[in-house]
């Protein structure tokens, strides 16, 4: 089944020139992104791919609005950001489950910051708990989990407060090989059933190009954006990392990521 | 420079306010003498030479509890992690004596020993042990096991694999122990010579409260305090120095 | 064995279990003190300097049966549980405004580092010039000691909080008050714990020794008491009344730790032995 584009053609969130600088403690600020544009319809499927430094992360923040956009804009739904909330939800690489909480517990506490009565609460966490494939965990505990079932759980809290938006932190880069190409799967899945916008930053490109409907390549740091590339292709095919057209894509998006590597690198060498 | 100047600021303006705060009559001079007068006060005493004999009695108390105490009780627990049967007789004894507040030793060790110095000596050494000995034990504990096999296989006895390994590797942990035990000595020496004493740093202290010198009594209890801080501080060096290896 | 005799000797090694050292150590502990009783009678030392455990015990019973015992230990330990429940909370709110806030942080920065390795009760003659012989000189100079454990661990807990929690929760919802209240205090609490564990023990230490210096009633004063009279009984009456409480307090914050730290990972209580 081929993903027609999304229904709306207005853009859903629009980053005009952004650009951020970290300054850390110690030492000398770094410019992470420089000049930043991008417009993002909404229930696309979008990735963010580029090396280790390029800024994909902050740009993830920024949008979520954990980092205040000082250089440029961000605007989500005609509004510009100012502060996170739960019309984006974040998903992190290490889960930020709350550790003193149940799975239950933790999936439940959006629900109650959004005031629903108790019934609908329960029956909700119930039902993402379901979806997630936790059943029979709700009363564990996350340092009890396994590090795939942590990330269930971290996608369930989030979905459940039904965020337009899903922002995803290279949300399977703490998991290992099988588990992570069990969860991409099902994150499309339940993508399909529940279309949302969602930004999903990587540094896999298999990953990008299996999940994305298009691929925005950044360079090494200061980020800007190299390239978008289109792979919003034919997912229903179980074959289909071994078809054609998507190892073409895979080799053309590489190509692309790894100049910016070998510059990084390099980059590295020189301040030591 | 100026980065020490601007961490230390809030206790030049504390300072301020204490020398200006009675003096306007926001409280009792009573109560809390004015800074300057406190310092007068101090050299009062120091050219008086109160200040001296008592701080010598004080200092060679401490000292020499806090020696017996770090010597013994550093022994103790190398041995009790060594020695299985020592092990077993002491730690409950540990176990049991380590919630113990250690200032419960004062009214026995003035029973045995009276009001002088013995007593005092005898109180830190026994309050002052524990730590030390777990910090030992620890530490002994955790000594590499390859390292103590290598020691072995070059024909080193087990006492002076003992000396050789297990004394150095138990050092770090030992040390800290030391550490806690040099904060407890200034409790536990001040502690019972404001209680049970005639001489000494706490004696005076009481001795010029119950006079109502309280200026003076303000600057001996700030010359405690401001030794044990510095005390803490010298030991943190010489910790360092003596622990080079460590990365 | 029958089945009663087993059932009571597992329902024994639970209750020894619970008490904190295995058989083991209950066994060792029984062996030192009956050679404690051994040398008293021996004649080896006066029953002056070393009573036997058994007229100790006598004592023991005869202060518990008088009242005298519940009378010193319960002022006692009111003192030092009240201050110690101040520091804890005192200390717990300025340790998370300290964390928090960098003008706070920059004020009690020196002070925390200057005061800790301070013998602070060498300041005990000065909260008594100013506030007397009562309860509450002793509680203030509790709270005095122990505030500093607690104020640096409850920094330590709050700053090592990983800012994916916290952006977490603000993306679920919570505001700046249900965030510190719902979040970073629950975060944090594993090493705040350990901060009260290190207070607990301060505040018994500081307790006794500041009613030694006033005399009066509570455990301290007794024990004071009991060696200007030359009781020896009474005070080694004394010592074991205190290390029997102190053992006690000491395993029961080692339990409610266990207990409220279920979720933890580590589940180790800091090194107490």
């Amino acid at each position: 089944m081929i993903r027609t584009g999304a229904t709306n053609a207005a853009s859903q969130i629009v980053v005009d020139a952004v650009s951020h600088v970290y300054r850390p403690p110690r030492g000398r600020e770094v410019l992470a992104l420089q000049e930043v544009s991008l417009e993002v319809k909404s229930r696309e499927f979008i990735a963010l791919l580029g090396p280790s430094g390029c800024g994909k992360s902050t740009l993830l923040y920024l949008i979520g609005g954990f980092l205040p956009t000082r250089d440029g804009s961000i605007r989500v739904d005609g509004k510009p950001v100012a502060g996170p909330g739960p019309d984006r939800g974040i998903v992190f690489q290490h889960f930020a489950l709350f550790p003193w909480k149940t799975v239950r517990a933790n999936i439940l506490y959006g629900l109650e910051k959004l005031g629903l009565p108790r019934a609908e609460r329960e029956e909700r966490a119930r039902s993402f708990i379901e979806l997630v494939g936790l059943r029979g965990f709700e009363d564990s505990y996350p340092s009890q989990l396994s590090g795939g079932m942590k990330q269930r759980t971290a996608i369930a809290r989030t979905l459940a407060i039904d965020p337009e938006i899903l922002l995803m932190d290279e949300p399977f880069g703490a998991l290992d090989a099988q588990t992570r190409s069990l969860m991409q799967s099902e994150l499309l899945a339940i993508w399909e059933r529940s279309r949302k916008t969602v930004l999903f930053v990587t540094h896999d490109v298999q990953e990008a190009v299996y999940l994305a409907e298009r691929v925005v390549v950044m360079s090494a740091r200061p980020g800007r954006v190299k390239a978008i590339v289109d792979t919003n292709f034919d997912r229903s095919d179980p074959q289909v990392f071994k078809s054609k057209m998507f190892i073409e894509k895979v080799d053309e998006i590489w190509g692309l990521v790894r100049a910016e590597a070998l510059a990084y690198e390099a980059m590295q060498k020189e301040s030591r | 420079m100026k980065a020490a100047f601007i961490r230390y600021l809030p206790l030049v303006l504390l300072g301020l306010l204490w020398e200006i705060a009675p003096r306007v009559g926001l409280v009792s001079t009573l109560a809390l003498p004015p800074l300057s007068d406190v310092l007068k006060a101090w050299l009062r005493l120091l050219e008086g030479g109160d200040l001296w004999s008592n701080a010598a009695a004080s200092l060679y108390r401490a000292g020499a509890g806090l020696l017996l105490s770090i010597v013994i009780g550093g022994a103790l627990g190398i041995v009790m992690a060594w020695w299985r049967p020592v092990h077993v007789v002491m730690s409950p004894l540990v176990e049991l004596l380590y919630p113990m507040p250690k200032s419960a030793l004062i009214p026995v060790t003035a029973l045995w020993l009276g009001f002088g110095d013995g007593s005092k000596i005898l109180l830190i050494f026994l309050g002052c042990m524990l730590p030390v000995t777990l910090g030992a034990y620890n530490g002994a504990r955790g000594s590499d096991q390859a390292l103590v096999w290598s020691a072995r296989s070059m024909g080193a006895s087990r006492l002076r694999t003992l000396w050789d390994v297990v004394v150095p590797s138990a050092l770090p942990e030992l040390l800290n122990g030391a550490r806690t035990a040099l904060a407890l000595s200034f409790v536990l020496l001040v502690s019972s010579e404001l209680i049970v004493s005639r001489k000494g740093f706490g004696y005076l202290i009481g001795f010029l409260g119950e006079g109502g010198v309280y200026d003076a009594m303000f600057a001996v209890v700030l010359t405690v305090a401001f030794l044990g801080f510095v005390a803490d501080r010298i030991y943190q060096r010489l910790m360092k120095r003596v622990l080079q290896w460590q990365e | 064995m029958s089945r009663g005799a087993s059932n009571g000797a597992s329902a024994v090694r639970a209750l020894l279990g619970a008490l904190g050292l295995g058989m083991a150590g209950w066994i060792s502990i029984l062996v030192l003190v009956a050679a404690w009783e051994g040398v008293a009678r021996s004649g080896l030392v006066t029953p002056f300097m070393l009573p036997a455990p058994s007229v100790v015990l006598d004592r023991v019973w005869t202060d518990a049966a008088s009242g005298d015992l519940l009378n010193n230990l319960g002022l006692t330990l009111y003192r030092a549980l009240t201050g110690f429940a101040i520091a804890a909370a005192g200390g717990i709110a300025l340790g998370v405004l300290i964390a928090r806030n960098r003008a706070v942080r920059w004020f009690f920065d020196p002070l925390i580092s200057i005061g800790f390795p301070m013998p602070k009760i060498a300041f005990l003659p000065i909260v008594v010039l100013w506030f007397g012989f009562h309860d509450v000189s002793k509680i203030t100079m509790v709270v005095f000691d122990a505030i500093f454990p607690v104020v640096t661990a409850t920094i330590a807990g709050t700053q090592a909080i990983e800012r994916e929690l916290l952006w977490s929760a603000r993306n679920l919802g919570a505001n700046e008050r249900q965030l510190l209240r719902e979040i970073v205090l629950p975060a944090a609490l594993p090493q705040i714990l350990t901060g009260l564990q290190v207070a607990l023990p301060i505040a018994l230490i500081v307790c006794i020794v500041a009613e030694m210096t006033m005399g009066g009633v509570g455990l301290g004063g007794a024990m004071i008491t009991a060696a200007r009279f030359a009781d020896s009984p009474g005070v080694f009456a004394g010592i074991t009344e205190i290390a029997v409480a102190g053992y006690c307090i000491v395993k029961g914050m080692e339990r409610l730790r266990r207990r409220l730290l279920v979720w933890h990972q580590e589940a180790l209580a800091p090194p107490t032995v």
